[in-house]
């Protein structure tokens, strides 16, 4: 199967817009692309109030937004009335001068990595376990309460979790103090060297329950199930069938998991918001979490809006190569 | 070219609906009759600071009943959540009809901004700077026109510990670091499952707060407002390293998980016996008597540290006059009601602060603690000293110096010498000398 992408112009976008580039997915997630002939489109006005101008207002403001973020990092917009002077780099230079800044970055690194990669496998595991295992009945309870997480807000769950992380009065250490195993009882938050593995361990079990679902949606093909019973009757073990074909057969499910992980880590900054406001000290600090206080606490909003500009760029370096090679790699 | 026209009209339609809404702003900004509406932003939404600010309303409403309030109460305490919305209504041009702003440095940023009217007739009206002490008077003036009505003042160096403990131990409250060390290892040694001083350091500020109180003993108040506005070398002074060792020192004895707590929690680890003293403002007096602790028998309170001179550090809460603000005539009536005692009374009894005017009665208030201040404050007005909690020192400093403090505190070993590095650069690049310039002690 060949991929080639096709950018269209003016028929579906409008001329003066993002090119968009056109996918179809079909079910058994393979990707047909569709060159669109050029036809003249003929909208009527309330067709175009209908179809083209939100579509136009939105990309309109998301576009605009980002333009006048890079625009705002170059000026010298500090205090609380805004300054619209050229600056130049001057933010970036004084960015890359700041402890915190390289505090965020790696913080934001960990994320990256230890955010997407065990709730990704994690994921793979107890979708294969729920389509194939052996409690079949079991199935839709279990499903039911590893969706929980998905259906609450971080604030609840980043409430909920500071609870029992407290090292003081927590679930965890008072269970552990019960069974008389002190020696076990952990710092958690408190500490600052590991306490933000313990908030991606939250964002693991948040979005494990949806990244279940996302695979199990891509399990469930009628040919990757006659492939899997065909593949059981002639003896492959159930690990080799994982391997060699369900990953292989979900490539798209796993596609669109990992960006939105990765996207989803990228920008994060409510679980962190809710359980250590950063701390302790700049420990657990990220770039949206500094973004926000760097522009509104600081006043620094020429800061603030350069901040942003790094998360972005972070963002397209990350997931825009990151797509490119996943498509090359599996859809060649 | 069919296209060409309608995207032409919904452009027009659009540029027209902006424009409209300009004009509107503009036009009941300058209406002849005023509806009476007073558009409020504050941050007191805690417990005790809700019913404080029930009691502007009411003393509001006492005077001028037709008054139709509107209320955006934002949680946090001057920090940052407060100002996200603050900040985009006031560079869109659309300012509520008044907010609350801490005098000093916060309230400077908005009249750098150019977003404040002065209230010099007010205050003459009101002989206002003659009824409030100088020190507190001075942190609302700048460029020779005052900006604001402070309603009342929150002293930051106070040493609240359990009453019972220390009297079933035998202690005395501590005047002094050296003290405060004795005492607190005098209580680990009786009580080794309490931990002597409570903090909590989530939102930050909390740390700084001991800290002064170990710089204002160290250097005295002096030092403390050179510090402060930048003119003293932290990386080579040797008071500021002394502060910092001792602070080093009184973690051995300080709750150790105090990043999961903010500062009224930190309260309630007294409150629940779980610590013995805590470090807190003013308004701390609120937390505890809602946890049902009377002043001066459950707990008590001093000004820490105090030797012969006593020094209070203090920051105040005001409400000001924003130009364009939709209804300036109704605001003035607030801002008369707020430098009222009819205002400040019931308020600040209940919140937790000082009252702002020294004509009233210290009695005023239920418990010793704060009749004893308030009549203090009365007769040596200018032992006052302006605190850096938002108030000294730009806010693009404090916050940053926050987080260091608090780091320091969270750190297994504090390395004394790489958080002073740290705080030398806070100073230079945020330009501390600069912008802190305005402030005169006393």
């Amino acid at each position: 199967m060949r991929l080639s992408l096709i950018l269209t112009d003016s028929q579906e976008c409008f001329t003066f817009l993002w090119p968009c580039v056109k996918m179809h997915y079909t079910q058994n997630g393979i990707v047909v692309v569709r060159r669109k002939k050029t036809v003249r489109s003929k909208y009527t006005f309330i067709e175009f109030l209908i179809f083209k101008f939100p579509l136009m207002f939105f990309v309109g403001l998301l576009y605009g937004m980002l333009g006048w973020t890079i625009v705002v990092s170059f000026t010298n917009w500090h205090g609380t009335a805004p300054n619209y002077d050229f600056a130049g780099f001057k933010w970036y230079r004084l960015m890359i001068t700041l402890d915190r800044f390289h505090v965020d970055v790696a913080n934001n690194l960990k994320w990256l990595s230890l955010g997407v990669i065990p709730t990704v496998i994690l994921a793979l595991f107890i979708a294969y376990l729920l389509e194939l295992g052996s409690f079949r009945r079991l199935e839709s309870y279990i499903r039911t309460l590893i969706l929980y997480p998905v259906a609450m807000s971080f604030i609840v769950t980043g409430t909920i979790w500071s609870w029992m992380l407290d090292p003081d009065k927590g679930v965890f250490n008072t269970i552990l103090r019960g069974v008389g195993l002190d020696f076990l009882q952990g710092r958690f938050t408190t500490n600052p060297s590991t306490a933000t593995y313990w908030l991606i361990l939250i964002f693991v079990w948040q979005y494990l329950g949806f990244s279940v679902i996302i695979l199990q949606s891509s399990l469930r093909t009628a040919e990757l199930r006659e492939m899997t019973e065909s593949a059981l009757i002639d003896g492959a073990s159930r690990l080799r069938i994982l391997l060699q074909i369900i990953i292989p057969n979900i490539r798209s499910g796993l596609l669109i998991l990992i960006s939105l992980l990765l996207i989803s880590t990228l920008k994060v900054f409510d679980i962190v918001y809710i359980v250590t406001f950063g701390g302790p000290g700049t420990a657990t600090d990220v770039l949206a979490f500094y973004m926000l206080l760097a522009t509104f606490q600081q006043h620094l909003v020429s800061l603030g809006a350069g901040i942003g500009v790094v998360i972005f760029l972070l963002a397209a370096s990350i997931v825009i190569p990151y797509t490119i090679y996943a498509f090359k790699k599996w859809f060649d | 070219m069919r296209k060409i026209v309608s995207v032409l009209i919904v452009l027009i339609v659009f540029t027209a609906v902006v424009f409209a809404g300009g004009k509107r702003g503009e036009a009941t900004g300058m209406a002849a009759a005023e509806e009476r509406k007073l558009e409020i932003f504050h941050w007191w939404v805690g417990p005790g600071e809700r019913e404080a600010a029930d009691e502007w309303f009411k003393a509001l409403h006492a005077k001028y009943p037709e008054v139709e309030v509107i209320e955006n109460p934002v949680a946090g305490g001057g920090g940052v959540s407060h100002r996200v919305v603050l900040q985009s209504r006031l560079s869109a041009g659309l300012p509520p009809d008044t907010f609350q702003a801490l005098g000093g440095a916060e309230l400077k940023a908005y009249v750098d901004g150019n977003y404040l009217l002065p209230l010099d007739d007010l205050w003459t009206e009101l002989n206002y700077r003659k009824v409030i002490p100088g020190p507190l008077a001075n942190t609302f003036i700048f460029n020779g026109h005052p900006y604001g009505i402070p309603l009342n003042m929150h002293i930051q160096n106070i040493m609240y510990y359990n009453k019972n403990l220390f009297d079933e131990l035998g202690l005395t409250e501590p005047k002094n670091f050296d003290e405060l060390i004795t005492v607190a290892a005098a209580i680990k040694k009786a009580k080794p499952d309490m931990y002597p001083l409570g903090l909590g350091t989530k939102e930050k500020w909390e740390a700084a707060f001991v800290l002064d109180a170990i710089i204002l003993g160290e250097g005295g108040p002096e030092y403390y407002v050179k510090l402060f506005k930048g003119e003293i070398d932290v990386t080579k002074d040797k008071i500021f390293r002394t502060a910092l060792e001792k602070l080093a020192k009184l973690k051995a004895y300080t709750y150790p998980y105090h990043a999961n707590l903010t500062w009224d929690q930190s309260v309630s680890l007294v409150v629940a016996g779980d610590a013995a003293m805590v470090t807190m403002g003013t308004w701390a007096i609120g937390a505890f008597l809602n946890n049902k602790w009377t002043p001066g028998e459950d707990f008590g309170a001093l000004t820490f540290p105090q030797g012969k001179e006593r020094y209070l550090l203090f920051h105040a809460d005001s409400f000001i006059l924003p130009k364009n603000a939709p209804h300036p005539g109704t605001t003035m009536d607030f801002l008369r009601v707020t430098a009222s005692p009819e205002l400040q009374i019931p308020c600040d009894v209940v919140q937790g602060g000082l009252v702002a005017r020294i004509d009233i009665d210290p009695k005023v208030f239920p418990d010793p603690i704060r009749q004893e201040m308030q009549a203090y404050i009365r007769d040596n007005p200018t032992k006052l000293i302006l605190d850096q909690h938002g108030s000294i020192a730009p806010a693009s400093f404090s916050s940053e110096y926050w987080a260091a403090i608090a780091g320091f505190m969270g750190e297994d070993r504090p390395d004394i010498d790489k958080t002073l590095a740290q705080i030398g650069t806070l100073f230079t690049t945020y330009e501390v000398k600069k912008d802190a310039a305005w402030y005169v002690w006393p």
